[in-house]
């Protein structure tokens, strides 16, 4: 008996030698978000890099999309804050402002640095001192799908370029004209299946703000009263109210895939660029891409997406920038990167996408990034600022009045400002 | 017999514990409770307390560079003064008030059925039970399904048995219909709780209550509503109250299958108070909302206690 007690505390002691041993490499833990498919690829490439480089351990930490900042915020408060973090562009204003994150400049490969694109660059940059906290693959955009097959049937013309987009008459006199078509059931599709508490709202209706001349919030005063509740705000968002209350739009509780559906019962859809693979995969080439419409003077178009970032409290930010500079460059992460029609951020990644080449399919989609794009706004209360409007759009999708609702928001916003000082430095101090 | 009235009750006197039990078993009894008291004290007592602090400052969910200052009672007047806490009061009030006749009327029905002697019948209450020991996420994923507009299965039945006269219903995307159907399906997974509460009332009615109303000629309809109902009364009592504080806790539903809308339709305290704490990070506000929760359920419970006290329970 003594003896088999023995045998089992040496047999504990060398396995707590391993785990020591273990213990001894370097862990690097990263925070993420994404579809399976990506999920899974980032283990790969973990492991991979693990292969070329044994003395670290790569910990890779899921958090799902939708609620990614309470997660963040609950590692936040438990001191558990991972080495590398997925976030979404606009947040990174506040997560800055906080303390979070570091610059990312010096742990980055140069040459990755040299290959950013100029919304890459826009997107990881903070506005106070300029300097550059995140990097990423990708950028995203926002643009009009259209079935061909219904297009022609009203005899829409199909514009090419961003400077040809629709204007907001053209575009409500077609939706008009769609909804009475044989077989379609929604003129358009605006995701709304999304949810109303998803970062999609404020990211894609916000260019129907700014192409009306509003904001969801002053960009100098930081100011949200006298410019989300302002009549041309009003205007736009009572304008997507009239397409609701008209039937126009697929509602929530139809999912995000009546575009390409059977029978195809939406015949437009107001979508992300990683909406083209698989609207592209049912319905072949009668995907028609355009312009997002021009409501007043000026187009616009939303940008920013989950781009890579290396946290304050790292212990090894040089290996987490290795480890970055290493997934950046990874063909898989690439290859898959470009079966999703990722919208590319590295100069490099653009060669390798011929979807948003001169001529290919999406092209216009980098147009508008170069001539419409207007980012979130950059600054620390921006999880206040999409959270009020998210629930200003739901409440007048639904019937209520615009003018109430958004003044209500814009409160709402000025209010949480002011609770915070004004966010120093940004009021100016 | 006047003799019996008048003996005097034995005076009580008041003693010390310990003088009563001795020190030895007093440090014994103390020993048992302490870990409860501890664990009770550091995980429910101390951040109750905290949160009625915290509820007077702006303190923010993560730590920030702005320092955290008291605002008084500022959180609670922007909250009163707020529409949306207001409509989402309403809404755990309409859902509480729809939900107590359905979910209890329910449970009160098929614990009425169960409790004959029907073939089969452990089976039955098992399978009634099921859905209450089903995870509310579980279900939410799989109403969901059901709900979906305009092509679910709940959709096709109703225009199936209606003929076709009733148009596809958008469930949970209906400002008029979405807080009925979290009814509906709350109804469903939780009604099993109460029905083993009623089944237990009606098995503790005595036989011989029965047998009585049966020699005094009563039919099943005397014997129901002059035993079974007067029996259950306590029961009623109890399954009325748990039900009503449950319903004013309603969030998980919620936060899975329509988030508050459509235009917040389906907004409730809890909901209100985890968007304000989690999302907008407003730790001081979402703890005002708590502490105004807790006053709520806290008149909900004396009120209980005055009902259960007269039903002498």
């Amino acid at each position: 008996m003594g003896n088999r007690l023995l045998k089992a505390l040496a047999a504990t002691t060398a396995l707590m030698a391993l785990a020591t041993a273990a213990d001894a490499k370097t862990v690097v833990r990263m925070m993420h978000q994404g579809d399976p498919g990506w999920v899974a690829l980032y283990g790969k490439v973990a492991e991979r890099f693990e292969a070329a480089n044994p003395d670290v351990d790569i910990e890779l930490i899921y958090a799902p999309h939708d609620a990614y900042n309470e997660k963040f915020s609950s590692a936040v408060m438990s001191r558990q804050l991972p080495d590398i973090m997925e976030l979404d562009a606009p947040f990174l204003a506040n997560y800055v402002w906080s303390g979070y994150l570091k610059p990312i400049k010096s742990y980055i490969d140069q040459d990755l640095l040299d290959d950013m694109t100029a919304s890459n660059v826009a997107q990881g940059t903070y506005p106070i001192d300029k300097e550059l906290y995140a990097i990423g693959l990708t950028d995203s955009s926002v643009v009009l799908y259209g079935n061909k097959k219904y297009l022609e049937q009203i005899g829409a013309r199909i514009p090419t370029s961003v400077d040809d987009a629709w204007t907001r008459a053209e575009f409500e006199d077609y939706l008009g004209k769609l909804a009475k078509v044989d077989g379609v059931k929604w003129p358009i599709d605006t995701f709304r299946g999304y949810g109303i508490k998803t970062e999609w709202v404020t990211y894609a209706y916000q260019p129907i703000l700014n192409s009306f001349g509003c904001d969801l919030i002053d960009r100098t005063t930081w100011k949200a009263e006298g410019t989300l509740d302002s009549q041309p705000c009003v205007d736009a968002l009572g304008m997507m109210q009239t397409w609701v209350k008209n039937g126009w739009v697929v509602p929530m509780s139809s999912g995000t895939n009546q575009f390409y559906a059977d029978g195809e019962p939406a015949a437009l859809a107001w979508g992300g660029h990683w909406f083209y693979a698989e609207a592209a995969a049912k319905l072949k080439d009668d995907v028609v891409v355009m312009p997002l419409p021009k409501f007043g003077d000026k187009s616009a178009s939303p940008d920013g997406t989950w781009i890579w970032a290396i946290t304050s409290q790292s212990e090894h930010p040089d290996v987490a920038g290795k480890f970055l500079s290493f997934l950046l460059k990874d063909k898989d992460y690439r290859d898959y990167a470009v079966s999703q029609s990722a919208y590319p951020g590295l100069k490099s990644f653009a060669a390798q996408s011929p979807l948003y080449a001169e001529g290919g399919p999406m092209a216009v989609a980098f147009e508008q990034a170069s001539k419409a794009a207007v980012p979130r706004p950059p600054h620390p209360a921006y999880p206040t600022i999409t959270s009020a409007f998210m629930q200003a759009v739901d409440q007048i999708f639904n019937g209520e009045d615009a003018q109430k609702t958004l003044t209500a928001a814009a409160r709402k916003i000025d209010e949480d400002i002011a609770d915070n000082d004004g966010y120093p430095p940004f009021d100016g101090n | 017999m006047s003799a019996l009235t008048t003996v005097p009750k034995p005076k009580r006197r008041r003693r010390s514990i310990i003088a009563r039990v001795g020190w030895p078993r007093f440090l014994q009894e103390i020993g048992m409770l302490a870990p409860a008291v501890l664990l009770m004290t550091a995980f429910l007592i101390t951040p109750f307390l905290l949160s009625f602090w915290t509820a007077m400052t702006n303190q923010p969910l993560v730590p920030r560079p702005t320092p955290v200052r008291f605002v008084g009672l500022n959180n609670f007047l922007r909250i009163l003064n707020d529409d949306l806490f207001w409509t989402s009061l309403w809404n755990v009030t309409r859902f509480t008030l729809w939900i107590l006749p359905v979910q209890c009327g329910l449970a009160f029905l098929t614990a009425l059925i169960l409790n004959q002697k029907i073939p089969f019948r452990n089976v039955f209450r098992g399978m009634f039970f099921l859905p209450a020991i089903t995870s509310m996420v579980v279900v939410c994923v799989i109403w969901g399904t059901l709900f979906q507009y305009p092509t679910g299965p709940l959709n096709h039945i109703v225009v199936a048995l209606s003929g076709g006269t009733i148009q596809p219903i958008d469930w949970l995307g209906d400002p008029n219909w979405a807080m009925f159907s979290l009814v509906l399906l709350s109804a469903w997974q939780a009604y099993g709780f109460q029905m083993i509460i009623y089944l237990a009332g009606m098995q503790g009615i005595p036989d011989e209550l029965y047998d009585a109303a049966r020699i005094d000629g009563a039919g099943r309809w005397g014997r129901f509503w002059h035993v079974t109902m007067p029996g259950l009364r306590p029961t009623h009592v109890f399954v009325l109250v748990i039900t009503t504080i449950q319903a004013f806790k309603l969030y998980t539903q919620v936060a899975i299958l329509t988030q508050g809308g459509p235009k917040s339709s389906t907004e409730t305290v809890v909901h209100y108070m985890v968007r304000a704490g989690f999302e907008e990070q407003k730790l001081g506000y979402a703890s005002a909302v708590s502490v105004i929760l807790f006053l709520i359920v806290l008149v909900i419970a004396l009120v209980q206690r005055r009902l259960m006290r007269r039903f002498d329970v």
